[in-house]
């Protein structure tokens, strides 16, 4: 089984006034087709700067990100768009979805983006909402809709291009206990029903044991990772390939 | 992305916006009807000015000389080059874009109508010359060749050329119910110029002629044209009338040969040239100056007339180009507000894959909108705003404001015409578009991270 996304020694060095403060130092790891991913670090301990250089948000320092075959860390900003449209979907912490338009349209924008026609897109659209539950609030608007309701949305919106991998920053930041809960099952429902690969953000160690694999971050370094031995995918991959997926671990000093 | 989805989306953004929208349209409105309404002035000053030109004499008509300078050189052949013999005005006519060509015969007479005098210029022109002047109604052009000498009376002599010799007091002609009797003047060529001295003893009284009015040029007391101050006759009919009274030495004052013969042909006083279009005025003076005569047109005068007036225009046009860039900062300061309150949309829609070139587009259409709208309503406003001035300057009994500007009535100040109108909604979309330029490729580099950052 080969990797999906290869991260080889990955650094990130931000420049502040005349100080280089890492914020990634040199992290490899290799992800499979199919896995829920949960990163996970208390802030400032570069899990976020890890998750945009893997959307192609920000471009490393050092080393090397590839994804299905292809080297994002050399394209360019042209390249990088145009490569999320059609391989990355993303769901925010703060849902964004766009207040002007309606819960149907944010969903269809992904599409519109490619130039998909207007009868196209919306049928499309239509049929993620409902996968979300949400399909009853097609013509609301986002500020008339729960947060729970708004990243229902959003994660529709992100799902609405079949994306090979889905990005998700903290989804359930902004939420309660309950429906934090509600979405997680929901995305890993579609984690495993559609064989989707969903990298999550999150601080939270409890939200993080949803994953089927978690890679711990402190300080720009990658100090454990935790496999959820009971996942399907996992114990495919280990029969697979004779051993659980790479991922360097340093020892915080 | 589909160019009718740009449009729709940046159509929305416009309309989530409304006040702002509409103030910076505004901007747009007030920069377009400014710039329209000020060049329409200095068009419709220019036609005003063309259709006076127009009004005092035929603007393809060009006057053509006998050249002075040359007398010096003292070469009879020279100045016989430039003489406007029957030869030379056949020669004009075979210059290219010329219609047709008119000598002109010019004799001062002195003339006495009801205890009156006066006295003007009768002036023997072809056919052609006659058949462009504007007659009043009732008038008649002079046959061709006929054996009795009729005139065409220009208007303005019957109104200024008749007075008292004692008191100088003017009296007002009417030819088709005064007599007026013209006196020819006496020749000053004789023949046989011994027998002079004794004829001289016994001057002969000067023949008075009746002749009658066929015409009077168009116009009242106040109108004034080039053809004003003349009269006018048949050319050929009125050398049969001068040949009876001169014998062979055909006008009162010939010129002499050397031997002190009079010419046996006949050179004119001026000839008039006409062009088949104004803008062939030039070419064809050019050309017959170069060969030697003086020549003027009205052409000159409308040209540096104009010279004048364009200066006027572009002031007029910076004026309201002034008010246009003010409006285009709006939009620019509009657009780049817009985009500090998108960035995280902006930086949203990056993030979910929209090309960067659609993003800077999606600007570009805002900012090209707000400026088709304000250029649409902006010549709306102008056609009132014009309506409005020729409403004043015109009909309206406001006399000052014509007289301010110097044109009676007839035409209007202000005229935009349909390119006028197209250019300005053309430009309004254009300045636009430039003005969104700048805040478009902002919005195009925004960083998508400022969509994930957390406030």
């Amino acid at each position: 089984m080969e990797p999906l996304i290869k991260v080889r020694d990955l650094y990130k060095i931000f420049n502040i006034g005349l100080n280089a403060v890492p914020a990634l130092n040199g992290v490899s790891f290799d992800i499979y087709k199919g896995e829920f991913i949960a990163i996970v670090g208390t802030s400032g301990s570069g899990k976020s700067t890890c998750l945009n250089m893997l959307a192609g948000l920000e471009a490393p320092s050092k080393g090397i990100i590839q994804i299905a075959n292809k080297r994002i860390d050399r394209m360019n900003e042209a390249q990088l768009v145009a490569f999320r449209r059609q391989n990355v979907g993303f769901i925010f912490q703060s849902y964004n979805l766009i207040p002007s338009m309606n819960a149907l349209e944010n969903v269809a924008m992904p599409l519109m983006f490619r130039g998909v026609d207007y009868k196209e897109r919306t049928k499309a659209a239509k049929h993620y909402m409902e996968l979300m539950g949400i399909g009853d609030q097609c013509l609301h608007m986002p500020n008339q809709m729960s947060g729970g309701q708004q990243q229902r949305v959003g994660i529709a919106r992100a799902l609405v291009i079949d994306p090979k991998i889905i990005f998700a920053d903290e989804p359930t930041g902004n939420l309660d206990s309950h429906t934090t809960d509600d979405v997680l099952t929901l995305m890993k429902k579609i984690v495993s029903e559609e064989h989707r690969t969903l990298i999550m953000v999150t601080h939270d160690p409890h939200i993080a044991s949803w994953a089927d694999r978690q890679i711990r971050v402190v300080d720009g370094h990658v100090v454990e990772t935790v496999i959820n031995n009971e996942s399907p995918i996992e114990m495919e991959i280990l029969k697979e390939n004779g051993e659980p997926p790479f991922c360097e671990v340093k020892k915080a000093d | 992305m589909k160019l009718s989805d740009l449009f729709k989306l940046a159509v929305s953004n416009l309309r989530r916006r409304k006040t702002r929208t509409l103030l910076t349209v505004l901007g747009v409105v007030i920069g377009t009807a400014s710039i329209v309404v000020m060049v329409s002035l200095g068009l419709g000053m220019s036609q005003m000015m063309l259709q006076s030109f127009q009004d005092e004499g035929s603007l393809t008509m060009i006057r053509v000389y006998e050249s002075y300078d040359r007398g010096d050189s003292g070469k009879a052949k020279d100045k016989q080059k430039t003489e406007l013999t029957d030869d030379n005005i056949a020669m004009f006519g075979t210059i290219d874009h010329v219609v047709a060509v008119s000598p002109s015969l010019e004799v001062n007479v002195s003339a006495k109508c009801n205890g009156y005098e006066g006295g003007f210029t009768i002036c023997g022109v072809s056919q052609y010359y006659l058949s462009q002047l504007k007659l009043r109604e009732g008038g008649k052009i002079p046959g061709h060749d006929q054996n009795e000498l009729s005139l065409v009376y220009g208007n303005q002599i019957l109104y200024n050329s008749f007075y008292k010799p004692s008191n100088y007091d003017t009296y007002t002609v009417n030819p088709d119910k005064d007599t007026i009797f013209i006196t020819f003047p006496t020749s000053s060529y004789s023949e046989k110029p011994t027998k002079t001295d004794s004829e001289s003893s016994k001057p002969k009284e000067p023949k008075k002629y009746v002749i009658p009015a066929s015409g009077i040029i168009a116009g009242g007391e106040n109108d004034w044209s080039s053809y004003s101050y003349n009269v006018y006759a048949d050319l050929d009919t009125f050398k049969r009338f001068l040949r009876k009274l001169y014998k062979k030495a055909l006008v009162p004052d010939p010129r002499t040969r050397k031997n002190g013969k009079a010419y046996n042909y006949y050179v004119y006083d001026a000839a008039y040239v006409f062009v088949d279009d104004m803008d062939n005025v030039q070419t064809v003076q050019e050309q017959i100056s170069n060969l030697g005569f003086n020549v003027s047109s009205n052409m000159e005068w409308l040209q540096s007339a104009q010279e004048q007036l364009g200066m006027v225009q572009m002031v007029l046009g910076g004026i309201g180009g002034v008010s246009l860039l003010v409006a285009a900062i709006g939009i620019m300061n509009t657009m780049m507000m817009s985009i500090y309150e998108r960035t995280k949309e902006i930086g949203v829609m990056k993030v979910l894959g929209c090309d960067m070139s659609d993003i800077r587009n999606m600007f570009l259409f805002e900012s090209g909108i707000i400026g088709f709208l304000g250029g649409i309503a902006g010549i709306i406003v102008s056609y009132i705003i014009s309506f409005v001035i020729n409403f004043f300057t015109s009909s309206g009994g406001d006399d000052t404001m014509s007289m301010f500007f110097g044109y009676g009535e007839g035409g209007s100040l202000s005229f935009i015409p349909v390119w006028l109108a197209a250019f300005a909604i053309v430009f309004a979309i254009a300045v636009g578009s430039l003005a969104g330029y700048v805040p478009a490729v902002r919005a195009m580099k925004l960083s998508p991270l400022a969509a994930i950052r957390n406030e």
